[in-house]
């Protein structure tokens, strides 16, 4: 097992270089003159070539790139030429926000999923899966900004349940205004979510080790809880954790709509404005966890299933 | 039914527990601290980095430039703020002498002895405009005194060469004395004196700067009448009277519908009125409303979504009328266009084609879709309030007459639009920039001009503009100060691609006119040369001027003292909150 971690981490440095060059590639292609934008709207010609050297844009791609690798390496990635801020207190500022909105709901969401899917797949064939799996289908064909649109204006503003938008620093006030999001994000996760797990739980379900215990006389939720739940782990742990890396880089619409400072918008803002310090450390980052996650499914799957071991 | 009586009561506590913890949150209730919002993240409070204008809102209210605009009158009016009176200009135009105020102080800071601001003196003001010009900060806020200022352009260029440093003196700009400042210029150049209106030319203490380094863009000192109390990054910043700020006074004149409107009635009072300022960072329409409707906020832009259910016909709807609610108009001092790149093989030589796109072009029915009729149609590049602006001027080819535009696209030598080949238009990737490029192509298409739609990210289209590789391309332009001449720029022949004349128009004329009116101080022989260029513009049509917009703001009734215009920045000092009001009219809403 310690191999193989150590082997999947050697693994990392070359796709991790691939990541950044990518992203290298194509914001040099795709992300205008960062110079030109950063300069304003009346900058001249001399300006502009001015600014560019300034942030090494005028250095061959090497360099640039060089440079790039050298920032990774350090985590160290300066200041964001469009706000001019520190990018690492960036990056704390929006961590914490988007974490208090995107764990709890997903954790939450997926102790709601995979419950609701359990007692589909228990009552598979009656009328309350029937109407359950419409009911999904439903909910997963509205888009998401109609939740949000129509949570905000009901829920937080025709009947005052919640803060319409806003945040606060303070680890308990901060509740306040994350509610509603939250409350959002676990609902619109139902649909697609349970009945991902539910289809996951069926298989199992028709499994022959489930007609034995059966047969045995085992109770139905012993069977439920005990043995399909344990085997269907793998198909839930490859969800679960391939979403992880995205708790961090946060929720955009989330939190533009209900004012959450997170990663989402820094991101966003970035992308907008050609920032490229900002795009880099983001995606560097965003790589990182990618692979810190895919990592640690591997090794939860040996943890859930003997059959499998890591070598 | 038990089930509904459960919900009924978790929704009820749900209500209680947000809705008692969110009003513990706004003390501001029970104060008169204003509540405002800015669309857009704040980036940073420092002057030489507030170019756009939702930094600018905050950064406006901590730091004062030597000049501001006069709150009332209209049309916009120049009047001394750090500034004793309203500088002397020696007859050739090339020297501007300013009087500062005696006992303006810095805020306290912990970069002063003692933590006590100290006063504000004329080497601050050369130490700001060094820093602003300054290329190692990359302040985009230098073309204010680009090559205007004597020595200035050779203290930049030297800095880079490490030849010079902040203590070397420069020609042009010379302290006579503690509260004297002398500014000589390379040439005449009348714009001074609004660009001393703007925020980036606002001083700051050297030492809060060399404290502070790089982070002195989140540790601001200023002499403005608020202060910097926190920032909770990209959800909002708090502001705080400052208890140092001098004597100064609500004016007691303005418009002769001020004072029916109730915006005389705290003539001579001592400003600021609010003690606190809190601008909340809200990028959506929805909440931004929605916080409005709910006496969160004190004052907004109607958002485009909303606009129809706020206002009918020009009025203010009944329902929002019943709750105090309050309408403004203002409009800006803006321009959107269509920008011919007259590089352009087909565009460039043919100004027939361009007056047949422009007669093609409905601008009034663009106005009513997009615009919800908030805008009025352009007839030039200088937009109404601004000298050099005529409300009576109506240009010939900005009618939408389909008969004529088809005669035009004759002369061009393309007859119902046969043997023209497609054009390109650009503009950016969003859904109604999108729809706007649309419009334009339905409106080319009834003509026999066959439009290929280019839509990019914001930075590659700008990016087109200033590599010259646009062919059609529709922007606006919002002022920087209320003169023709910020607007001429935009098709002066020495500002082409990648300069902000992104239409490369390049008229000999022009120039010349555009030269001399920028040596003339306001005043009479200045507009008519604005007005001949104006008219140069429109028998060459290197644009289709579009829409001036209007902004309609409404603000609750507990606001007094509101009247916008975005060129004046700094006007929360004159806002004033009724408390009182404010807890009568939020148990209507």
């Amino acid at each position: 097992m310690f191999k193989y971690v150590v082997r999947r981490l050697l693994y990392t440095i070359p796709i991790l270089f691939g990541v950044t060059l990518l992203t290298f590639l194509l914001f040099h292609i795709a992300g205008g003159d960062p110079a030109a934008q950063a300069a304003g709207k009346h900058a001249s010609a001399e300006e502009i070539a001015l600014l560019k050297a300034q942030l090494g844009l005028d250095r061959p791609l090497h360099q640039q790139y060089f440079f790039y690798l050298q920032q990774i390496a350090t985590f160290d990635f300066g200041r964001s030429w469009a706000t001019k801020q520190n990018i690492s207190s960036m990056f704390k500022a929006g961590l914490g926000p988007t974490l208090s909105l995107t764990l709890p709901a997903f954790f939450l969401a997926v102790l709601i999923t995979i419950s609701l899917a359990l007692i589909l797949a228990h009552l598979r064939g009656s009328w309350v899966d029937r109407l359950s799996l419409v009911l999904c289908l439903a909910m997963m064909s509205i888009s998401f900004l109609v939740y949000i649109l129509a949570g905000q204006y009901f829920l937080a503003y025709q009947f005052s349940l919640f803060p319409i938008s806003g945040w606060d620093p303070d680890p308990i006030l901060r509740w306040t205004y994350l509610a509603l999001p939250i409350l959002i994000a676990v609902v619109v996760s139902i649909g697609p979510d349970t009945l991902f797990f539910r289809t996951v739980f069926l298989d199992e379900i028709s499994q022959d080790y489930v007609r034995t215990a059966r047969a045995k006389g085992l109770a139905e939720g012993r069977i439920l809880f005990k043995h399909v739940l344990r085997n269907a782990l793998i198909p839930i742990i490859t969800i679960v954790v391939i979403r992880m890396p995205f708790l961090v880089m946060g929720s955009l619409l989330l939190e533009a709509f209900f004012g959450i400072p997170g990663l989402g918008g820094i991101m966003f803002q970035a992308i907008q404005n050609s920032d490229f310090p900002v795009i880099k450390a983001m995606t560097f980052i965003g790589a990182l966890l990618y692979m810190f996650f895919q990592l640690f499914s591997d090794i939860l799957y040996a943890a859930v299933d003997p059959k499998i071991q890591l070598r | 039914m038990i089930f509904c009586r459960r919900l009924l009561t978790f929704a009820l506590g749900l209500s209680f527990v947000f809705g008692h913890l969110s009003c513990t949150r706004r003390v501001s209730d029970q104060d008169g601290t204003i509540n405002t919002v800015v669309s857009a993240n704040i980036k940073g409070l420092d002057p030489i980095f507030s170019s756009d204008v939702y930094t600018n809102a905050v950064v406006a209210q901590i730091y004062e430039p030597l000049l501001t605009y006069h709150y009332l009158k209209r049309p916009l009016t120049l009047q001394p703020l750090l500034a004793a009176e309203m500088p002397k200009v020696s007859e050739d135009g090339l020297t501007h002498t300013f009087k500062i105020k005696k006992g303006i102080q810095f805020q306290d800071n912990p970069a002063f002895p003692g933590g006590k601001g100290r006063e504000l003196v004329a080497e601050d003001f050369i130490y700001s405009w060094k820093r602003l010009a300054d290329p190692r900060n990359q302040s985009d806020g230098f073309w204010v005194f680009d090559g205007r200022i004597k020595g200035l352009n050779e203290w930049r260029e030297a800095v880079l060469k490490e030849e010079a440093d902040y203590d070397t003196p420069i020609a042009g700009l010379v302290a006579k004395d503690p509260y004297t400042l002398e500014i000589q210029l390379t040439r005449p150049y009348y714009q001074l004196h609004y660009v001393l209106a703007m925020t980036y030319t606002a001083p700051v203490p050297r030492e809060a700067v060399e404290r502070y380094k790089e982070e002195f863009i989140n540790n601001p000192v200023g002499t403005g009448p608020y202060r910097f109390d926190s920032w909770v990054r990209n959800s909002r910043v708090t502001l705080v009277k400052n208890p140092n700020w001098r004597e100064e006074f609500y004016p007691s004149e303005g418009e002769p519908e001020d004072r029916a409107r109730g915006l005389l009635e705290d003539a001579g009072q001592a400003l600021p009125f609010a003690e606190r300022i809190v601008f909340h960072e809200i990028i959506e329409d929805q909440p931004r409303w929605l916080n409005f409707m709910r006496g969160n906020l004190d004052f907004v832009d109607i958002p485009k979504d909303n606009f129809e259910s706020a206002v009918v016909g020009d009025s203010l709807s009944p329902q929002l009328a019943e709750k105090g609610i309050f309408l403004q108009v203002s409009t800006e001092p803006d321009v959107t266009y269509t920008a011919f790149n007259m590089k352009d093989p087909i565009l460039g030589q043919n100004v027939n084609l361009r007056k047949a796109i422009s007669l093609a072009y409905d601008t009034e029915t663009l106005i009513e879709r997009f615009y919800n009729g908030r805008a009025i149609v352009a007839h030039s590049p200088i937009p109404p309030g601004v000298d050099g602006y005529d409300p009576g001027f109506r240009n010939p080819y900005k009618e939408y007459n389909l008969e004529k535009a088809k005669e035009y696209l004759a002369k061009a030598g393309f007859p119902e639009g046969q043997g023209l080949p497609e054009l390109e238009f650009s503009t950016i990737s969003s859904p109604t920039a999108r729809q706007m490029a649309e419009y334009f192509q339905q409106n080319m298409a009834q003509l026999g001009i066959r439009v290929r739609i280019s839509s990019s990210s914001w930075p590659q289209f700008t990016n087109k503009i200033r590599e010259g590789q646009a062919q059609i391309y529709g922007i606006a332009w919002l002022g920087d100060y209320p003169d023709a001449e910020n607007f001429l720029q935009l098709l002066y022949g020495g500002n082409v691609s990648p300069g902000p004349n992104g239409s490369n128009f390049q008229n000999e004329e022009f120039d010349r006119l555009y030269e001399r009116a920028s040596r003339l101080p306001a005043g009479p022989e200045r507009t008519r040369l604005y007005q001949q260029m104006r008219d140069i513009v429109v028998a060459q049509a290197p644009w289709v001027p579009g829409a001036h917009r209007q902004s309609y703001y409404v603000a609750h009734g507990w606001l007094k003292n509101f009247k916008r215009n975005s060129m004046i920045q700094d006007y929360f000092k004159y806002l004033r909150v009724d408390p009182k009001k404010r807890a009568e009219l939020k148990a209507k809403l």
